[in-house]
């Protein structure tokens, strides 16, 4: 089945490449103007290469999600997400303004990857061995892990161990809720179409608590003092960058880069400026080469 | 594929609970749309007016946000539907009774007014004259738009998918997140599910159709 | 049933020599379209057993002022009565009152998707429930009467104009009304069955049957008609024995449309 999928999908990236000419994702997509970037420090031919020389990068993110990517009133998204996205731009030349924002959800972020619609996906996006099959991932620059979240004034819930015969909101089609049906069979999952429609659920007492990453958590328990996250994180939830797979070059470039972040305070000053607003400053995590 | 042969329950699953919602609030709809239609053409303003204004309201809101209203903001009035299943079903109908009261009544208007003055005339009441001698006639041109309503129906289904009701394209959405190789895939089988519920519903529109001008 | 005393009533409740009471009164009657005042101080009373027939130009009201009888029109101010009983709002009570009062129709409103006899017995079943062996005699009585009981199991789509009116006429007295109203029943009628419709109530009238009878026909005036009334510009301009109306006429009105009537 995947070779037959797979040639529509090289088909249309081939066509989004030819069409747009922005920069692409493809290690292979070699056109003869690259040689030109010579001046530049990228080897020639790379994904870096590519994108300096447009001077531009497309990236996806999440638009609603708070502390990460969340999108304001002027259309920009904001977030710890978003400022790792700066990081790798920066590094590559590129301004902000260069900056190409797609919102990418759940569902489709690896076909995202995979059509070259985007060169880089940075949207809470959980390293794991199914998806890397489909794509590349760098990082980890930041470890989740699953949480819940409550009313405050409910003592029946004071960690995941309490969950059984209980209605848990999240998200339809997450992978959260593939945990909560794989690990909690006694559990009664409730799936929304965004985690943002748990709350007056919840509120109301439709249902009895939500589950997510905890760092989604801590914004909705930040903004409402009427919610509290309880327990520990009972998964490890590694935020990767997804990148088009078998694109080695560039991974281990990004890899670089976050590495170098952490060596000069900047990915701790991106936590601080968002996330870190109601979360401890967690020590970076060691990136996985694999 | 292999995809469709290790995921059968789950598609399965999520296509009896679309099954349930399109047969359950269709039946809620159309009993509904009925009843909507004969008070827009009732002789009592004040139901007139509550119908008129249900439908219009209805008719112009999209799907997604009466789901919206009926999940997130009736609680706050205090009206807490049952989550998931019976809510969808609500909204459903709702939504779907303000198309078939339209299709209703513009099959009513189709009907000569002469032949409800006559019904009137010889002392049949308000009902009666619907019932026995309006609708009857109207069944004709009204059961091709109706099907097409319920063809909407199906396909609005999904939007359920949102508000707790895991049906096909939940299903079809978590499938496609344990297989993020195949995700396409997994949702094209979504569609095609969806394509066992309308392409029949077509086929017997036209049935119908035939059937009910042969009855003429 | 008494012969009606052909006399004319000329003014409203003015006539107690006539040996029928007041059947049907409207009393200070008015009612607009929009700008239009289609009915302007109507006042009439008709009869227990009298023809009255109602002519005048087209757009004089003579329509509307006889769909108000049973309220198909509905009216502004003044008051209607049939048999003593105000006209009641819309609801079960003038449902009631609907079907004892019959009404044929210009375009005939038959039924389109039930048999003739299903046309008759309707009314028979649902309004005076009857059973269903009773309601089919009865009707079949009624077909035979009119002259198409042959046809009783066609739809009305397959019947020609003046059979189609012969059963709306017969849908109408299988209710036994008290009066029956006739609206133009033979305007839409092809020349040739324009006479087997006015003998069904030129013959009904002759039995005594009140009529209120709005028509272009005036022969039927002259044969069958106790007394004309003439309307106008939405009100009653004259009101005559059908003999000293078509040879006298006394207002110009009456006189002007009479001449555009017979020359033609």
């Amino acid at each position: 089945m995947r070779t037959r999928t797979a040639g529509p999908v090289a088909l249309t990236a081939a066509a989004v490449l030819a069409l747009t000419a922005c920069g692409g994702s493809d290690d292979e997509g070699s056109s003869p103007e690259v040689s030109d970037v010579a001046a530049a420090d990228f080897p020639e031919g790379s994904t870096m290469a590519e994108l300096a020389e447009a001077g531009s990068i497309t990236i996806g993110t999440k638009f609603d999600q708070p502390l990460f990517g969340l999108v304001g009133p002027d259309g920009t998204p904001e977030g710890f997400d978003v400022e790792i996205g700066k990081i790798i731009a920066g590094a590559l030349g590129i301004p902000e303004d260069g900056i190409e924002w797609t919102e990418t959800v759940s569902a489709n972020r690896e076909s995202f990857i995979q059509s070259g619609q985007v060169d880089l996906v940075i949207a809470t996006y959980t390293i794991n061995d199914e998806r890397k099959e489909v794509v590349s991932f760098a990082g980890p620059y930041y470890e989740a892990g699953q949480s819940i979240l409550t009313l405050a004034d409910n003592e029946d819930i004071q960690s995941e161990e309490d969950l059984a015969g209980k209605k848990v909101c999240t998200v339809s089609g997450s992978t959260p809720e593939a945990n909560l049906l794989e690990n909690f069979p006694d559990t009664e999952v409730v799936p929304f179409g965004a985690y943002s429609d748990c709350l007056e659920p919840l509120r109301g007492g439709q249902v009895d608590a939500m589950s997510t990453d905890n760092v989604i958590l801590a914004g909705f328990a930040a903004d409402d003092d009427a919610f509290e996250v309880r327990g520990e994180p009972f998964t490890e939830e590694p935020y990767g960058i997804g990148l088009a797979l078998d694109d080695t070059e560039f991974r281990n470039w990004i890899n670089d880069t976050l590495e170098a972040s952490y060596e000069d305070g900047t990915w701790t000053e991106a936590w601080e400026a968002t996330a870190g607003t109601v979360l401890p400053t967690p020590e970076p995590p060691a990136v996985d080469r694999y | 594929m292999d995809l469709f042969a290790d995921n059968l329950p789950a598609y399965l699953s999520g296509f009896w609970t679309t099954l349930r919602l399109t047969v359950l609030s269709g039946a809620f709809a159309l009993v509904a749309g009925v009843v909507l239609a004969a008070m827009r053409v009732s002789p009592v303003a004040a139901l007139r007016g509550i119908a008129v204004t249900f439908v219009e309201v209805l008719r112009n809101t999209p799907l997604t946000l009466v789901f919206f209203f009926l999940v997130f903001v009736a609680p706050q009035f205090g009206v807490l539907p049952p989550l998931g299943f019976w809510t969808a079903v609500i909204a459903l109908s709702a939504y779907t009774s303000a198309f078939v009261c339209e299709a209703v009544r513009s099959g009513i208007n189709g009907v000569p007014v002469g032949q409800a003055e006559a019904a009137r005339a010889i002392g049949l009441t308000f009902g009666q004259t619907l019932t026995l001698v309006v609708l009857p006639q109207a069944v004709r041109s009204v059961v091709p738009p109706i099907i097409n309503v319920l063809i909407a129906l199906a396909k609005n289904t999904s939007v359920a998918a949102g508000f707790a009701v895991v049906e096909l394209l939940g299903a079809g959405r978590r499938i496609a997140l344990a297989n993020p190789s195949e995700a396409m895939l997994a949702l094209a089988g979504v569609g095609v599910f969806y394509l066992v519920i309308t392409i029949p519903a077509g086929v017997l529109a036209g049935m119908l159709e035939r059937k009910v001008a042969f009855a003429r | 049933m008494a012969q009606p005393d052909p006399a004319p009533a000329r003014e409203p409740g003015a006539a107690p020599q006539h040996p029928g009471d007041p059947l049907v009164v409207l009393d200070h009657v008015d009612k607009h379209f929009g700008a239009l005042h289609v009915l302007q101080d109507i006042n009439l009373t008709v009869r227990r057993g009298e023809v009255v027939v109602v002519i005048g130009p087209s757009g004089s009201g003579k329509s509307t002022l006889c769909r108000t009888i049973n309220r198909l029109e509905t009216i502004e101010s003044g008051t209607i009565t049939v048999d003593g009983v105000p006209l009641p709002a819309e609801g079960r009570a003038l449902a009631r009152l609907r079907a004892d009062v019959g009404m044929v129709f210009q375009s005939f409103n038959l039924f389109a998707h039930r048999t003739v006899l299903q046309n008759v017995t309707l009314g028979l079943r649902k309004v005076r429930r009857l059973g269903a062996a009773e309601a089919k005699e009865r009707a079949m009585a009624l077909l035979e009467r009119v002259g198409v009981a042959s046809q009783a199991d066609k739809l009305p789509a397959q019947l020609s104009g003046g059979q189609q009116q012969r059963v709306a006429i017969a849908r109408a007295l299988a209710m036994e009304p008290k009066v029956m109203l006739f609206d133009e029943p033979t305007s839409a009628l092809d020349p040739e069955m324009i006479n087997e419709v006015l003998d069904v109530m030129t013959a009904l009238a002759a039995e005594g049957m009140t009529m209120v009878v709005v028509t272009h026909e005036m022969g039927f005036a002259r044969r069958a008609a106790d007394r004309v009334v003439f309307m106008d510009g939405g009100a009653i301009v004259e009101e005559a024995a059908p003999e000293t109306f078509f040879t006298a006429p006394r207002s110009d009105r009456a006189r002007d449309f009479l001449s555009k009537i017979l020359t033609h």
